[in-house]
């Protein structure tokens, strides 16, 4: 996959989650970008079960399993921090039979819902975040395709999102981090995700209001 | 209320369950030639394949009695090949007519930061080897001929030892849970290969 840089778009004054991201997408089909086909993203956590903790004497950790329905095949395992595996879908079957070790945080479960639009070299996806029934927040995914370096097309890519997102652009994605020249992969975009997960989890709720 | 047993249900939560039915035995060293022409003539038509894979044994200690046990293994001779992460869960007890060792079984492919990310869970390794062998195809059943060897420095495998002078063979399958004709099909091909090998089901309970 090319360099990917995953961002929060927050909900624009006085409207709704869903009139943002008409907002965005109108935007993008005025740019030109084609719709190809909607994207899912999800994230479910698990955390160390009480039994374990006693033998090793460590905090208990989160780990949490995510899916990212461009590479349906898949299954993404992360810690934070930690190392991220990409394992192949019977890893979820892995932790069902894990249940006695790993337990699921049930009302944790977070995703992302939308379209992919593609423009030139541009694959851009704007999705809803939500956590059970509520809408909590936007995700928009912009990756550059031809490169995998991201020290080589950084400036490109955010050009490319100032003009689409203004003032809402964000900075470097922390995952670039010191390794510049090293090749991107789609553990990189699932980390970037996880974050973004994670910052929308601690976030307030949208208003009740906005919502609908 | 407990659950049917695994045996029994194709299918849970919307995936299916694998067995894996298995039969072994063992040849000495001298024989393994005369194995091996047996093996080509009955199995599958295919170049010979041999292998050199490196298998990890993790374990996960909780409050329950047995630790939960993983198994990771990767290819040493073949560069890209993703690392698999196979779980195996107990022998299904039951039916003594049954020919096989039938366990429930999950395998998944994995990337090369699996030992990472098992220690990050929690696992720690119990022990490993390297497995150096030949590797025959007959429709469904895979039949694996190869000799067990002690890595002597952890984690180096460049120094290895064989741990006896015979190899080990191995008759599985990996079908859905609930196809027990599968054993009788092992059963017919184990006939095949007596008396150069004797195949056979083999409680790892008992010899513990």
């Amino acid at each position: 996959m090319g360099v990917t840089c995953v961002s929060q778009m927050p909900v624009a004054e006085g409207k709704s989650v869903q009139q943002t991201v008409e907002l965005l997408t109108r935007k993008l089909e005025m740019l030109g970008a084609e719709k190809q086909g909607t994207f899912c993203v999800d994230c479910e956590t698990y955390h160390t079960a009480a039994s374990t903790l006693g033998s090793q004497g460590q905090a208990g950790k989160l780990m949490y399993v995510m899916h990212n329905s461009e590479y349906p095949l898949s299954c993404f395992a992360l810690f934070e921090n930690g190392p991220c595996l990409i394992a192949d879908t019977n890893f979820d079957v892995l932790m069902v039979k894990l249940k006695g070790f790993f337990q699921s945080a049930k009302a944790s479960k977070i995703e992302t819902r939308g379209t992919r639009y593609q423009y030139c070299d541009f694959l851009v996806k704007v999705g809803t975040v939500t956590m059970g029934p509520s809408a909590r927040g936007i995700s928009v995914e912009v990756e550059y395709g031809p490169c995998v370096v991201a020290s080589d097309c950084w400036s490109l890519l955010l050009e490319f999102l100032q003009n689409f997102l203004g003032s809402h652009t964000p900075g470097a994605p922390t995952v670039f981090g010191n390794r510049h020249d090293a090749v991107y992969g789609p553990a990189d975009t699932m980390v970037q995700y996880m974050e973004l997960f994670n910052k929308i989890r601690k976030q307030q709720q949208v208003p009740v209001a906005g919502i609908r | 209320m407990e659950a049917p047993p695994v045996t029994m249900m194709p299918v849970t939560g919307g995936t299916i369950n694998m067995m894996e039915y298995l039969l072994q035995g063992s040849v000495l060293d001298h024989s393994l030639e005369s194995l091996i022409h047996r093996l080509r003539g009955l199995c599958d038509n295919m170049e010979p394949e041999t292998f050199l894979d490196h298998e990890m044994v993790f374990l996960l200690k909780g409050q329950q009695a047995s630790p939960f046990v993983l198994r990771g293994r990767r290819s040493m001779d073949r560069t890209g090949a993703p690392w698999h992460l196979r779980y195996l869960g107990q022998p299904e007890m039951g039916d003594k007519n049954r020919h096989a060792l039938v366990r429930n079984c999950v395998d998944i492919a994995t990337s090369e930061n699996l030992t990472d990310f098992l220690m990050e869970m929690g696992f720690r390794m119990d022990h490993e080897f390297v497995a150096k062998g030949h590797l025959f195809r007959k429709g469904i059943m895979k039949i694996m001929v190869y000799k067990i060897f002690r890595i002597l420095v952890p984690g180096n495998t460049d120094s290895i030892e064989a741990l006896s002078l015979s190899y080990l063979v191995e008759l599985s399958v990996v079908a859905p849970a609930g196809q027990d004709m599968v054993s009788d099909d092992m059963r017919n091909f184990a006939e095949q290969l007596k008396p150069l090998v004797h195949l056979e089901k083999i409680d790892p309970k008992r010899l513990m």
